[in-house]
């Protein structure tokens, strides 16, 4: 027992967390006693014996489970053991549950964790459907509803779709472009561990006096600076889900940047690499923004400040501009990383290059550029600077041309293909196409200010926010999951399954989410516990797939842990791709290769004889192959 | 001249026990170029906060500003100013000093770098104190003390970072080669960072 | 290489795309229209539709084109023709979108500039909301003061000037197809000219707390005469603590604050 207490582990980290929750409690009564304050401040924006100790526990907790024990040494100038891989690899399930610093395992903890967390969401949403079922009250309150959509959404976004993201491509990204590990594999097993404790965080807050955060996601001032307890947890959470967001950013843009294989140049990478680079530079560049937004609602709640008190000389509109500079380039950090697994998907399964590679890649960073100057599309209706409308509106309507790019690409790839359909991935691929244009014409709908002026703030929102964030993310995120599940465990899943699960979700969704445009547009406003009884069929209607929609993830979510534990053996290439993951055993080598391999072409030339994307080590290596030919169509018509 | 770095007839039956060494693929090195990453993304922390003086001065206020009756110590400030930028010169002695493998000059860069720094820190803890007003006063006392305190912060890190280099380099670490000397490098560079960031929130807060 | 039925697919997506509107067409998307605003708004969401379901039709005729004429043989396991693009192509669907998006950015600037045309003869009602409830003032007619029901004038320009007393709202009633929010801090402004006389309901449609959900008012649209005579009817004048400017209302604040400092003595401070 001693032993484990010294040891970095879980029972260390208890002990953390406590002295760190007693450290920050006994600093705040401290300092407050000091300035002849009352010990306990109980305003129900207050709270700073409890808020401070959200903040130093988990740093306890960190401290003991061992993610800084490295640099500890290391800062003292002990010596480190440059080569120790103990925390390397997993050999038996209790090492997921370790500080494991090996990205693969790192992937898998992601992804997992992720999932959890997208049930949790979806039961929140179950939850908010079961209350709009029909109109009048039917579970819960008007507040607690404020707090179910709000918690639904910030589940879904932190603690989702944005980290299944980057647990996808931890997994996939270094062995992509014959890496080792990670850059920085220890600030990489860090950026994990801050998740599940931002969303101890955000769920911790049901259990605050007044009940969950519930200004809405995007808690918006002055509402969320008079907010009960529940807000602060949220300005908390939002610091590590971020912190997290910023590291790993910071690590995939090292990676990719300095530890390509040889011979991988910029245009050699697959695009689910361009895809993790652009969004790396949306999130070191912008979520910095949401974290001072929320540090600014934190010090108005706890410090008194003024930054949103109108009546101190605050502007209240400030919030709205300083949050939609993140949030809107938020969007994107949800679909791009989607975009690259599409690319991959399509083209290993319709067995042909990637149609236009380099435009698809400079898509991307059009996109990147395009959106960080388009958050004032949130704000049409605010009453901000009514000059800054119109610019607005061109730049938002001028994203729908790269990203049209890309759906016109993905479509030229199809073509003089040879499309295989036995995958799942392949069918939620298509499916993503067609689901994601409703979505972005919705989106550029919104984008003219006139429409938006009538149904900004309506269920034409909600809809347009679902069509684009389960037809979009959601299915990139499935397709992505069922291509590299045979990669990631080793095993096959059953396709059978696969497509139950996947009609269920196309069909859930589209039934659940389409007539969401008509009552919006029809006058329902969004946020409402209760709505004039017109709506009350057609929400019944909503409700009803919903649930089949959520029933269906059950499927989903068997499949998966079954397949894992009892599924086929998988084999090295179950889809004869050509880039490199595929090339190693599955699952790969703990550390990924013997040799770095060497990229000899681009990863998508299927259909020209010969071609190779990489010579793997230990291969006998013929001399670099000539670049293939690009062939070019004969014009089209 | 990539393909270079691939070690010809590296045998198999060699037991591993570690991973292979990555290809570097960019002259930069990672430590740095992580860094500079970082340091981008603080800058835009910062911005979150310009943004909201931005508005709180231009948009929400039209009053003089400061405002009426608050007198901020511009020729204090002014003197942390120029021993904050002093100390980015003695950070870069120390490097220049490691880059010749001269420990002394590292030691000496280190140290007054160190001290010069927590003099900063204290003089504005002092100003706090003594200010006259509180972040509770108003917008202007909100933006003044989150600004210079997000500062203040940073500046606390990049002590922290430079605690660690002084403690290394009185170990006796580092030496000439970059790999060497990442250490004291990296911590200069996050404070010559610290040290312009002051610049500009010394020229906003107290100068125009 | 098969080459492409492009005069085919062009004609089965503008088939399809055809299809898709005139189904699309057929929905009531906005319900009732009482004012002059929805005329230009409703035809620019009825054109961008239209546009819209084309695009959508190409899409899907693409997709479904290709996956009837290159799905897989069982048993197939070779690989597709190499092809890695075609510039001429990649142009025009770079080019052919961008047209559009910026034509129909022209015609929402030109619909925007229509909407927020102020007539000479406009007049001026303020509106005032907190949670969770709305007043309105009636400045040219010597502030009187209604709560929970809004009358206009009918065919005649309103300039609502929006305040929030509180946290921001938002004023959105469906029929006009006008919002915008109330901002506590500032005042901003909606234009609305009613063109149809009836009862509407003016609803809050930004969160405002648990009852945002019932934060509603009665909107009355009636001829001039029966207007003016309903808000000469009125009893009770806009409250002196809702006619303040930001600058007047802090005044007071410090007042009070500095009424409660001075009996802070007794011990009842909380912070
Ligand atoms: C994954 C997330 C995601 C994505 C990708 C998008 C993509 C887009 N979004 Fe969306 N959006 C959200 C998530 C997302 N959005 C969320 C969560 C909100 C609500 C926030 C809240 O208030 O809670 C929101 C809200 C929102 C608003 C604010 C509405 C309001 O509150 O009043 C606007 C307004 O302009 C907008 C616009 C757009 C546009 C123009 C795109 C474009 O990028 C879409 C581009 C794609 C296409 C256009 C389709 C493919 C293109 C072609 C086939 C080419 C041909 C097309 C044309 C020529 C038109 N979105
Ligand atoms: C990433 C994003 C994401 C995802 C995936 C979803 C998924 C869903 N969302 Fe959500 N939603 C948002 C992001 C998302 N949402 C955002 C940003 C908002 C705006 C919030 C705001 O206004 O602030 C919002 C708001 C929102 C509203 C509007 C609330 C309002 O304005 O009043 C509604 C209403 O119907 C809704 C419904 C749904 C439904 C039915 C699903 C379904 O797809 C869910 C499917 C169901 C499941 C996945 C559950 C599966 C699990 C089980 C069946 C139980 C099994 C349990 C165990 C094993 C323990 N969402
Ligand atoms: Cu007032 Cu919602
Ligand atoms: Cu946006």
């Amino acid at each position: 027992m001693a032993m484990a207490i010294r040891q970095p582990g879980w029972y260390r980290g208890a002990i953390g967390m406590v002295l760190g929750a007693a450290f920050g409690f006994g600093l705040v009564i401290a300092l407050r006693a000091i300035s002849g304050l009352e010990l306990f401040q109980t305003e129900q924006t207050g709270y700073p014996h409890v808020i401070v100790p959200l903040i130093t526990a988990p740093f306890g907790f960190l401290f003991g489970f061992g993610a800084f024990d490295y640099w500890f040494r290391w800062a003292a100038g002990k010596p480190t053991i440059p080569d120790d891989h103990s925390a390397h690899g997993a050999y038996r399930w209790q090492d997921y549950f370790k500080f494991n610093t090996d990205h693969k395992v790192i992937g898998i903890q992601y992804v997992v964790t992720t999932l959890c967390f997208f049930l949790i969401g979806g039961v929140l949403a179950l939850l908010i459907r079961a209350e709009l079922a029909q109109p009048g009250e039917q579970i819960v309150a008007a507040n607690t509803y404020n707090g179910l959509f709000s918690t639904h959404a910030i589940v879904m976004i932190f603690l989702f779709i944005i980290p299944i993201f980057a647990g996808l491509a931890n997994y996939v990204l270094p062995l992509m472009i014959g890496a080792p590990d990670m850059a920085f594999p220890r600030l990489n097993a860090l950026s994990f561990w801050l998740l599940p404790i931002a969303g101890i965080v955000f769920l911790g807050s049901f259990l605050a006096p007044g009940g969950a955060f519930d200004a809405g996601w995007t808690g918006y001032a002055p509402l969320s600076t008079g907010a009960p307890l529940g807000q602060s947890f949220f300005n908390v959470g939002v610091q590590f889900a971020g912190a997290s967001s910023i590291a790993t950013a910071l690590n995939f843009l090292v990676t990719i940047i300095t530890m390509r294989a040889p011979g991988m140049n910029p245009w050699r990478m697959p695009l689910l690499v361009w895809a993790n680079l652009s969004t790396s530079l949306l999130v070191v560049g912008a979520t910095p923004f949401v974290a001072g937004a929320q540090f600014m609602v934190l010090f108005d709640r706890i410090l008194g400040m003024n930054f949103f008190q109108f009546l101190e000389g605050g502007d209240v509109i400030s919030y709205q501009h300083i949050f939609w500079f993140y949030s809107h380039p938020a969007v994107y950090i949800m679909m791009l990383p989607g975009f690259g697994i599409i690319s991959e998907v399509i083209s290993t399964h319709s067995r042909k290059p990637v149609f236009g590679y380099r435009l698809m890649a400079l898509a991307l960073i059009g996109i990147v550029v395009l959106s960080y100057s388009v958050w004032a599309h949130h704000m049409f209706v605010a009453g901000m600077f009514s000059w800054l409308r119109v610019p607005m509106m061109i730049t938002t309507m001028l994203i729908a041309v790269p990203t049209g790019i890309k759906i016109f690409s993905w479509l030229g790839t199809l073509f003089y293909g040879k499309i295989h359909l036995y995958s799942t991935s392949m069918l939620f691929s298509l499916a993503f196409i067609i689901t994601f244009v409703v979505g972005g014409i919705s989106g550029v709908m919104l984008g003219m200010i006139p429409i938006d002026i009538h149904v900004s703030d309506t269920y034409f929102i909600v809809a347009h926010i679902h069509f684009v964030l389960f037809g979009g993310s959601v299915f990139t995120i499935f397709a992505g999951i069922y291509h590299w599940f045979p990669k990631m465990t080793g095993r096959m899943y059953d396709e059978r399954l696969g497509r139950i699960h996947f009609w269920g979700t196309v069909v859930g969704t589209w039934m659940a989410f389409v007539p969401m445009h008509w009552i919006g547009m029809d006058g329902m406003p969004r946020r409402v516990a209760d709505y004039a009884s017109v709506y009350g069929d057609w929400n019944l209607f909503i409700s009803v797939s919903a649930f089949l929609l959520g029933a269906v993830q059950l499927i989903f979510i068997y499949n998966m842990i079954v397949s894992w534990r009892f599924g086929p053996k998988a084999g090295n290439n179950p889809w004869r791709a050509h880039s490199i993951e595929w090339q190693v055993s599955s699952p790969p080598p703990v550390f990924n290769f013997d040799e770095i391999p060497r990229v000899v072409g681009g990863p998508y030339e299927y259909g020209t004889p010969g071609a190779r994307h990489a010579i793997m080590g230990g291969e006998t290596a013929p001399e670099e192959l000539p670049e293939p030919e690009p062939a070019t169509v004969t014009s089209p018509s | 001249m990539e393909s270079a770095s691939i070690a010809a007839g590296h045998g198999h039956a060699e037991e591993h026990h570690g991973p292979p060494e990555a290809h570097q693929s960019a002259r930069i090195d990672r430590t740095i170029l992580g860094i500079l990453l970082f340091i981008l993304s603080e800058v835009m922390l910062f911005g979150a906060f310009f943004a909201a003086y931005f508005f709180i001065r231009a948009v929400a206020n039209d009053g003089p500003w400061p405002p009426v009756g608050i007198e901020l110590p511009v020729m204090i400030a002014g003197i942390n100013t120029a021993i904050l930028v002093s100390s980015s010169f003695t950070v870069h002695y120390a490097l220049e000093a490691i880059k010749h493998n001269n420990h002394r000059g590292l030691k000496l860069g280190l140290t007054m770098t160190w001290l010069l720094g927590a003099t900063f820190l204290f003089i504005q803890i002092n100003e706090y104190v003594h200010i006259g007003f509180t972040p509770r006063d108003g917008a202007f006392g909100s933006i003044f003390f989150s600004l210079t305190g997000l500062h203040g912060a940073h500046v606390f890190v990049g002590l922290l970072l430079l605690t660690f280099a002084n403690i290394r380099a009185y170990r006796g670490h580092f030496g000439p080669d970059q790999k060497d000397h990442l250490g004291v490098e990296v911590p200069g560079i996050y404070w010559h960072f610290v040290d312009i960031m002051w610049i500009i929130v010394f020229l906003a807060v107290y100068i125009i | 290489m098969t080459r492409l039925p492009i005069l085919k697919l062009a004609l089965a997506s503008l088939a399809a795309g055809t299809v898709i509107s005139v189904l699309m067409l057929q929905i009531d998307w906005f319900g009732d229209a009482a004012a002059t605003a929805a005329g230009p708004i409703d035809l620019l969401m009825d054109v961008t539709i239209v546009v819209s379901s084309y695009i959508f039709a190409l899409v899907c005729v693409a997709l479904g084109y290709a996956l009837i004429k290159w799905r897989v043989q069982p048993g197939d396991e070779g690989d597709g023709l190499p092809i890695h693009g075609n510039t001429k192509l990649e142009v025009i669907w770079t080019v052919i979108p961008i047209i559009i998006v910026v034509a129909l950015a022209g015609y929402s600037w030109a619909v925007l500039d229509d909407i927020e045309n102020e007539d000479a003869d406009r007049i001026t009602v303020n509106v005032y909301s907190q949670q969770f409830a709305w007043t309105f003032g009636y400045p040219e007619s010597g502030n009187k003061w209604s709560e929970g029901e809004l009358h206009v004038p009918l065919d005649r320009q309103v300039d609502f000037q929006l305040h929030a007393q509180d946290v921001i709202h938002s004023f959105w009633v469906p029929e006009w197809r006008i919002k915008k929010d109330n901002v506590p801090g500032i005042t901003t402004d909606a234009i609305v000219t009613p063109d149809e006389a009836g009862t509407y309901q003016l609803i809050c449609t930004e969160l405002c707390g648990a009852g945002h959900s019932t934060m509603r008012a009665t909107v009355v649209v009636e001829p001039e005469a029966e207007y003016q005579k309903w808000v000469n009817g009125l009893s009770q004048n806009v409250p002196e603590s809702l006619l303040l400017t930001a600058d007047q209302a802090l005044e007071i604040e410090k007042q009070i604050q500095e009424k409660e400092d001075g009996i802070e003595g007794t011990g009842v401070d909380e912070t």
